[in-house]
């Protein structure tokens, strides 16, 4: 009984918003000195935050449309992993040719936006748009449709084989930082490209006329449309921003792993779903936050977990999870709209 | 005779297969303050949901300066000249207050007018102004209340329906929002629908009074009629006494 009553007492004490600023910035604090006082323990906190920024962007896309639309999208990992494709040519044959994959770099990265964009507002207008008036649970089935036709789409077009995709080799050779401490070019890149694009995406959410009224449907959709928001031109916006972080973790992702399989968008989407759920559904702060934690431990774990047992390591970020809801269930950065309606 | 502005003429809403309002039909005129009274459950803010095109109505129509805007979306219909200020204010809290005043403008393309405009509503309600920048979640209720009004004065309606004004307010701030409506209409011409529970201060604001109750008009009249209250009262709670003793067997 008196366990219980310190254990409510704890709880309680974690759903304070600036209590639990405090621990972050302390958790963060504590991890960056135990980091830089290490070489080996620097390479891990640069490899996990880089893990926490691809999950990161990841679950942005995800949080994005389900705090416009209350969808949620598990056609996303599809068009991660359609994106990498779209990089080589068309075929069943077993070794694969780069095309777009083999343009410069700058051309690359436009085509794959392009066509992720493209993806995004083809699924939007020929899946989303017809079921938006119907519940959020069928919208998510109806997504978990989608990208099965997309998955086999890619076995009927490319075969079910894995296929090798090289692009920006030159990015995963090591760079030495400091003494004894040198981690891949990507994961620096990763992390500030991810630090950038989340810079952008503030700078059009505070500033801009378009990213006011996203803000604004995202908390009140029905008031923000009796003042004149046009619905349609909003939620498109939002795929076409979900879109576009789509074809940035694509490309990070392709690059770092080099392979295409049709499944790879999978376990992508688990982890981008499960951070916006612990960073709290429909909050953009809370997606960027929850994508972090899961990077971050993911990575952590897999490093510090003895040996044995270090092949479970997802178990462990999983039982994190599972903590962390059990202490907020609304999730680490709460939406208005979801406190609103409880 | 001169068009109404706003008709609503002999709608009919169900939700699902139970409905809400039957045949009910309201007029507004141009300059004209009309009050929709009736207890809780009675299908007001369904009314002024479905005169928004959020709700469409199963049978009937609504006109808006001669033209049919039923089944109309609801940005549709606010870009056309009708602004409602909901039940329960919804504020966009996590944006600030002036953000909340500009996308209320943001349909507007004259620009110098809308600075105008929202220099007139801060001076219209100084605290708008004087916080501005402060997040529109962090306003007591009351300032809430009235950064809906300056949010959808913006819009630059032709009509503005509002839904329970004083819902959860302090009487002194009832009479402060009540204030600013009738001189909304006296100096700017403005005309309002208002939706109240309570008839007393509908009573004393409005031109035209009509009485709603079970989803149906009880009564319909030029407030100064009306001003004794006993017909009201009647309407609002039901005609007779055994009437009454009917519906209390239903419950």
């Amino acid at each position: 009984m008196k366990d219980l009553a310190k254990t409510l007492r704890v709880s309680k004490l974690l759903s304070n918003k600036k209590v639990l600023l405090v621990l972050g910035l302390a958790i963060a604090i504590i991890g960056i000195i135990v980091a830089v006082t290490d070489p080996v323990r620097f390479q891990i906190l640069i490899t996990s935050v880089s893990e926490g920024s691809f999950y990161a962007l990841a679950a942005l896309g995800i949080g994005l449309l389900f705090g416009v639309l209350r969808l949620i999208n598990f056609a996303y990992g599809d068009w991660v992993m359609l994106a990498g494709y779209a990089l080589i040519l068309p075929s069943t044959a077993v070794t694969s040719t780069l095309i777009i994959g083999s343009f410069h770099p700058v051309l690359i990265v436009l085509i794959i936006i392009g066509f992720t964009v493209l993806l995004s507002v083809i699924s939007e207008g020929t899946v989303f748009r017809p079921m938006r008036n119907t519940s959020p649970a069928i919208m998510m089935i109806a997504s978990f449709a989608l990208g099965y036709v997309l998955q086999n789409l890619t076995i009927m077009i490319y075969g079910g084989r894995p296929k090798s995709a090289g692009i920006f080799e030159e990015l995963t050779q090591q760079v030495n930082l400091a003494e004894g401490v040198s981690v891949p070019l990507l994961k620096i890149i990763t992390i500030g490209v991810t630090a950038l694009l989340l810079l952008l995406l503030t700078l059009f959410l505070q500033r801009t006329k378009i990213g006011i009224q996203m803000r604004a449907a995202a908390e009140d959709f029905r008031m923000a449309r009796m003042l004149g928001v046009r619905a349609n031109f909003v939620i498109a916006m939002a795929f076409v921003i979900s879109g576009f972080l789509a074809s940035f973790v694509s490309l990070m992702y392709v690059t770092q792993i080099g392979i295409l399989t049709f499944r790879m968008g999978t376990p992508i989407i688990v982890f981008a779903f499960i951070a916006t759920v612990i960073g709290g559904m429909g909050s953009l702060v809370g997606s960027v936050v929850g994508g972090m934690v899961v990077g971050v431990s993911s990575v952590v774990l897999k490093n510090i977990l003895p040996g044995e047992i270090r092949g479970f390591s997802d178990a462990f970020v999983f039982g994190l999870v599972i903590a962390i809801l059990l202490a907020r269930p609304q999730g680490l950065v709460p939406a208005k709209s979801a406190r609103e309606r409880v | 005779m001169v068009e109404p502005l706003l008709k609503v003429d002999n709608i009919t809403v169900h939700y699902g297969r139970l409905s809400a309002v039957r045949e009910v039909s309201i007029t507004v005129n141009q300059g004209e303050i009309v009050c929709v009274v009736g207890p809780n459950g009675a299908g007001k803010s369904t009314t002024l949901l479905t005169i928004s095109g959020v709700l469409a109505p199963t049978t009937g129509d609504v006109t808006f300066s001669g033209e049919r805007i039923n089944g109309m979306r609801p940005e549709i219909v606010a870009r056309k000249g009708i602004s409602q200020v909901p039940e329960g204010r919804h504020v966009f809290t996590t944006l600030s207050v002036e953000e909340n005043l500009r996308i209320g403008a943001q349909i507007r393309s004259d620009k110098t007018e809308v600075e105008k405009d929202i220099k007139w509503v801060q001076e219209l309600f100084p605290i708008l102004g004087e916080r501005r920048r402060q997040s529109a979640g962090k306003l007591s209720g009351g300032e809430q209340q009235m950064l809906v009004i300056g949010r959808a004065l913006l819009t630059k309606p032709k009509i503005m329906t509002i839904d329970e004004p004083s819902l959860g307010l302090a009487p002194n701030i009832v009479d402060r929002v009540y204030e600013v409506l009738t001189t909304l209409r006296k100096e700017r011409g403005m005309t309002l629908l208002i939706v109240e529970q309570s008839s007393e201060r509908a009573l004393k604001a409005a031109d035209r009074l009509y009485v709603l109750r079970n989803g149906q008009i009880q009564i319909e009249g030029n407030a100064s009629e009306l001003q004794d209250g006993e017909k009201v009262r009647q309407a609002y709670f039901g005609f007779s006494e055994t009437e009454q003793q009917e519906d209390g067997a239903n419950f």
